[in-house]
């Protein structure tokens, strides 16, 4: 299905709800006990007064955001249900030099899987070398973490694209904005074993500029973290706050240029995870004050 | 590219080359840049020179020399993306944040910052000035600006480029490629004040010939103005007026205008060449 979005309808839509309808992304209400959940999780020491990222404090983020959304009184119980002592994990993680996957999110990560009972020499993290790192080669679960940002091409660069270095060739998946993403989901050497999905949302990026897409200034200290299960929808919520902060910081019409097409057609094409808000359910926890969706 | 890389200064300020100079070709962008490689595949780019400067403290400034094939190209690509004050460097110049970006004949210049922006701001500048004088004469403008409406025009809002991907990251229209967009055609965006308080905007193709014209004129209709009268022109949201018409193998496009009596201000003042 292909659904043509023009800049009217982007203008069009008044407020983010009428947005999200508009891109495709409110399909057919379902029931609660179907949808996809995701936590958003902030707190305004996640970054410290210098901008360093605050290991505890993030830490302390992933624990209550897992346990959450899997509905545990204890991390550690949280992860157990995520992977089995004898797996084999690859922490599929994103070595951006402008905007990396920072290293305190993959430590949080990899404390517990140690704690839910994983061998050390069983964990990898890698981004670029993960179709040939004898970890992610013999991996039996992946966790996807990356950070939140726009992109020249997809629109967004979140957790659905951050496996494109699962693909054999890199520019196979750049035709038509990058609309194919969803399917390395169903790669042989990813399917069916993403147990977690964490979008770092501690230093959003909504705009770029230059060759490598970044400058700083379009950088905010926004300190939260989307995690979920469903690659798809844990993207969709990051959509909305990056539409969110380019229509406070750039007015109608300029929510995300190009249309991210991959996030809906993931859904709709590839059937990894829900694009649908109505099959969302989104729970927000921690600091409050600007979360903007 | 290699008597060029023995020009330019391997120390400046401070700042020292870092590891190995490297050139990249259509082919190869791919494992420079992530997701900008079609930004550039886009004109006719022919390679990159990438030399990386470590400074005192911690961070890194990073040179690219992009060939652009032509001075008219090398004008596209700088000019897609300009935002930031004029910095005096090379035929046209602007630097922000750390990013510096210049143009010089068919050679377009990014110098960027990661790290302490601030701290490498005057090792870019002065990398910049050192650059520019190596890159040969200056290089003429696309004649398709030459079409432009002079009155309210603002200079510095004025993109040239080809393909859809790079009227999108500019001005998104739509999610396809609704207008036929391509490496054969030929664009124009430009921003225009047409009062004090008021904008509007031109986007003007050249298509190969009038066949391609018309399918492109008649897609954009039914898909992004289905209201428009016989005349191309509609009221669109927020009250603006957008207006489409043809000349011979030119589409003009007139996006959000204050008035429909400004579209045609705007149309009929269009400097079409003379067949």
């Amino acid at each position: 299905m292909k659904s043509l979005m023009t800049r009217r309808d982007f203008i069009r839509g008044t407020s983010l709800a009428v947005l999200g309808t508009a891109i495709g992304f409110a399909q057919n209400p379902q029931s609660q006990v179907n949808k996809s959940r995701v936590i958003l999780i902030r707190h305004p020491e996640a970054l410290d007064e210098n901008s360093e990222f605050n290991g505890p404090v993030i830490q302390q983020m992933l624990d209550e955001a897992v346990m959450k959304l899997l509905d545990q009184g204890d991390p550690a119980a949280a992860f157990r249900l995520l992977v089995k002592p004898d797996d084999i994990v690859g922490i599929k993680s994103n070595v951006w030099s402008y905007l990396p996957t920072p290293p305190e999110v993959e430590n949080a990560i990899k404390r517990r899987l140690l704690d839910a009972g994983v061998k050390e020499e069983n964990i990898g993290i890698d981004d670029h070398n993960v179709r040939t790192n004898p970890i992610f080669v013999k991996s039996t679960a992946l966790i996807n973490t990356r950070p939140l940002r726009t992109h020249y091409l997809a629109g967004m660069s979140g957790c659905i694209k951050n496996y494109i270095m699962f693909g054999e060739s890199q520019p196979d998946y750049h035709p038509d904005n990058c609309a194919d993403l969803g399917s390395l989901f169903n790669l042989p050497q990813v399917k069916g074993k993403t147990r977690l999905n964490i979008l770092c949302a501690l230093t959003p990026q909504f705009h770029g500029r230059g060759p490598h897409h970044f400058s700083r200034r379009y950088v905010w200290n926004y300190k939260g973290l989307i995690v979920g299960q469903d690659p798809v929808a844990v993207d969709t919520i990051g959509l909305r706050l990056i539409m969110a902060k380019r229509r406070q910081e750039f007015g109608p019409g300029q929510e995300l240029p190009p249309v991210p097409k991959h996030i809906q057609l993931a859904d709709t094409k590839y059937g990894i995870g829900a694009s649908d808000l109505n099959r969302i359910d989104l729970i927000k926890l921690g600091w409050s004050e600007g979360v903007m969706i | 590219m290699k008597g060029l890389a023995q020009s330019i200064p391997k120390k400046i300020l401070g700042w020292v080359t870092a590891g190995q100079d490297a050139v990249y070709d259509r082919k190869t962008i791919y494992d420079y840049m992530d997701g900008g490689a079609e930004v550039y595949l886009a004109f006719d780019f022919r390679n990159v020179f990438v030399r990386k400067y470590k400074g005192p403290s911690r961070g890194e400034i990073a040179l690219d020399i992009y060939d652009m094939g032509s001075p008219e190209e090398a004008f596209g690509i700088f000019s897609c993306d300009r935002q930031d004050p004029e910095a005096g460097i090379g035929q046209e110049s602007e630097y922000g944040s750390g990013l510096l970006r210049f143009r010089q004949g068919r050679f377009f210049v990014s110098i960027t910052a990661s790290g302490d922006e601030q701290r490498a701001e005057k090792a870019i500048l002065e990398l910049g000035k050192a650059v520019a004088p190596l890159l040969g004469p200056p290089g003429s403008l696309p004649d398709l600006l030459k079409c432009l409406p002079e009155t309210g025009l603002k200079k510095d809002r004025i993109s040239y480029f080809h393909a859809v991907i790079n009227l999108n990251n500019r001005f998104f229209v739509a999610s396809e490629n609704i207008l036929g967009l391509g490496r054969e055609t030929d664009c124009v965006f430009a921003e225009y004040a047409a009062s004090p308080a008021e904008t509007g905007d031109l986007l003007l193709i050249r298509y190969q010939n009038e066949d391609r014209t018309r399918v492109a004129y008649e897609s954009f209709l039914k898909i992004y103005l289905p209201e428009a009268g016989p005349g191309g022109a509609a009221l669109t949201e927020k009250r603006k007026w957008t207006m489409a018409r043809i000349h011979g193998n030119y589409l003009a496009v007139v996006f959000e205008a204050p008035s429909k009596e400004y579209t045609e201000v705007l149309h009929s003042a269009i400097k079409f060449p003379q067949k």
